[in-house]
């Protein structure tokens, strides 16, 4: 599977396949394919999404450091 | 010798006769004081009364106010928040005195501070109709409220450089600066200081010359703030002038003023953002930029409150797919008591396909059972819930 999918595309191939396996299309043989699938979308997604939030707490901590550091007048 | 009488009898006759008409008597005359010498260590002042008519002078007496009744020009300046000095038309009480030295005098009693009030009152009055009159599209009152071109400019989001127009070494150059350059939150301004007199006849004119240079100065002033320390004697001429105010009104850098008084307002306070004392004046710069910075932190928090939502919702929404996609799983079903039917390594999912007697293998969660098909029947919606 293609690895460099955005989050949005990641997500949405899995939103996809989740809404297959609600409604009962996938055929049992074809099951475990998808659910690998499944899996490795999930995957990329999570592996995105951590470092998304990684990113997005040290750029708050970055602009609360800043702002501390113009309060105390350095 | 010529028969005669001596200096002292004749001033004495004199004294006499203007006792006995003025004795008993005081007087609340209109006059003009000039010439005016006070003592403030002696409570004594000296002046001339004059009055004038269509420029020529038509009487002249001199006058004092002895210590028992100095408090009066103190109350005079007290209220009329302007020097007893030349020029100034009154009305007092007097009562006449002759003395045989120093001959006719009047002595002031009363100065009729509410008379003075109301000149000074309707002087101002009238300089206001003029602005409004001569300014009609810079200057308008409504509901009391004087708007004008200049106290409706816009301010900057931050305030950064300060034009300070004060007194050389006074209280108000002080304060403004001590509460400026000290300020709790460490903000940093840049003052320029433009000084000079600001009381006193000529005050209203350098006041507008400082104005001037400020306008043409290529600093690009954020604001203006014209300060002034209090003090029992506050002249507000300078700050009732017509010049100035219509040129403050006109300005184009928003003017604040912190002229030190707290009764009432001077005309270039109603044409500017008025903050009585230069202290206000320099807390509000200090305060205008902490809602600014405090609205930035405000959209700073938002910002990250929005961003960590929508990955929490992300998250969220990856969870649920993670669980559909576990229940569904092969293992997950035969995990649930279901089992797989296959045959001839193909997993069966039309039970028509199978026939009677044919060989099956059924995968159950740890093993698989190898059958033989004896019967089929109908599950008659066994499982229709």
């Amino acid at each position: 599977m293609k690895t460099d999918l955005t989050y949005s595309e990641a997500f949405s191939k899995l939103e996809e396949l989740v809404e297959q396996l609600e409604e009962g299309n996938i055929q049992l043989d074809k099951l475990s394919l998808k659910i690998k699938e499944a899996n490795e979308l999930i995957a990329i997604c999570e592996n995105k999404l951590r470092k998304i939030d990684t990113e997005v707490k040290e750029a708050i901590t970055a602009a609360a450091t800043q702002l501390l550091n113009k309060k105390s007048g350095e | 010798m010529q028969e005669h009488i001596s200096l002292s009898e004749l001033v004495g006759q004199i004294q006499d006769s203007i006792q006995t008409k003025f004795e008993r008597e005081v007087f609340w005359i209109s006059a003009r004081i000039m010439n005016v010498k006070k003592y403030e260590t002696n409570r004594r002042c000296y002046l001339n009364l004059e009055e004038y008519q269509q420029g020529t002078k038509t009487a002249e007496m001199k006058a004092v106010f002895w210590a028992n009744y100095y408090s009066e020009i103190e109350k005079f300046e007290k209220y009329i928040k302007q020097p007893f000095k030349d020029g100034t038309e009154i009305i007092c009480k007097v009562k006449v005195r002759f003395h045989k030295v120093y001959g006719l005098n009047l002595d002031v009693l009363q100065i009729d501070v509410a008379h003075t009030l109301g000149t000074l009152e309707l002087e101002r009055q009238k300089t206001i109709e003029k602005l409004l009159k001569e300014n009609s599209a810079t200057i308008q009152l409504f509901d009391g409220v004087f708007r004008t071109y200049n106290n409706r400019l816009s301010l900057p989001l931050v305030i950064e450089k300060i034009a300070l127009i004060t007194a050389p070494a006074s209280d108000g150059q002080r304060d403004f600066q001590q509460e400026i350059t000290k300020n709790k939150h460490n903000y940093s301004f840049l003052v320029t200081e433009f000084l000079t007199t600001i009381q006193g006849d000529n005050a209203h004119k350098l006041i507008l010359e400082q104005l001037q240079l400020i306008e043409k100065s290529e600093q690009n002033f954020d604001v203006v703030a014209i300060v002034r320390g209090g003090g029992s004697l506050t002249d507000f001429k300078p700050f009732d002038d017509y010049e100035l105010s219509a040129y403050v009104a006109n300005f184009p850098i928003p003017v604040f003023s912190g002229i030190g008084h707290d009764r009432n307002q001077s005309i270039v306070d109603l044409m500017a953002r008025e903050h009585k004392t230069p202290t206000k004046v320099a807390s509000t710069f200090v305060e205008h930029n902490f809602e600014f910075e405090n609205n930035l932190i405000e959209l700073k928090e938002h910002f990250f409150e929005l961003v960590k939502e929508q990955i929490q919702h992300a998250e969220d929404k990856l969870n649920n797919a993670k669980r559909i996609v576990k229940l569904s799983s092969p293992q997950a079903i035969l995990n649930r008591g279901f089992a797989i039917v296959m045959s001839n390594d193909k997993i069966v999912i039309d039970p028509k396909e199978i026939q009677l007697n044919s060989a099956l293998q059924i995968m159950l969660k740890d093993e698989t059972i190898y059958s033989t098909v004896t019967k089929k029947t109908n599950n008659e919606n066994r499982f229709d819930i």
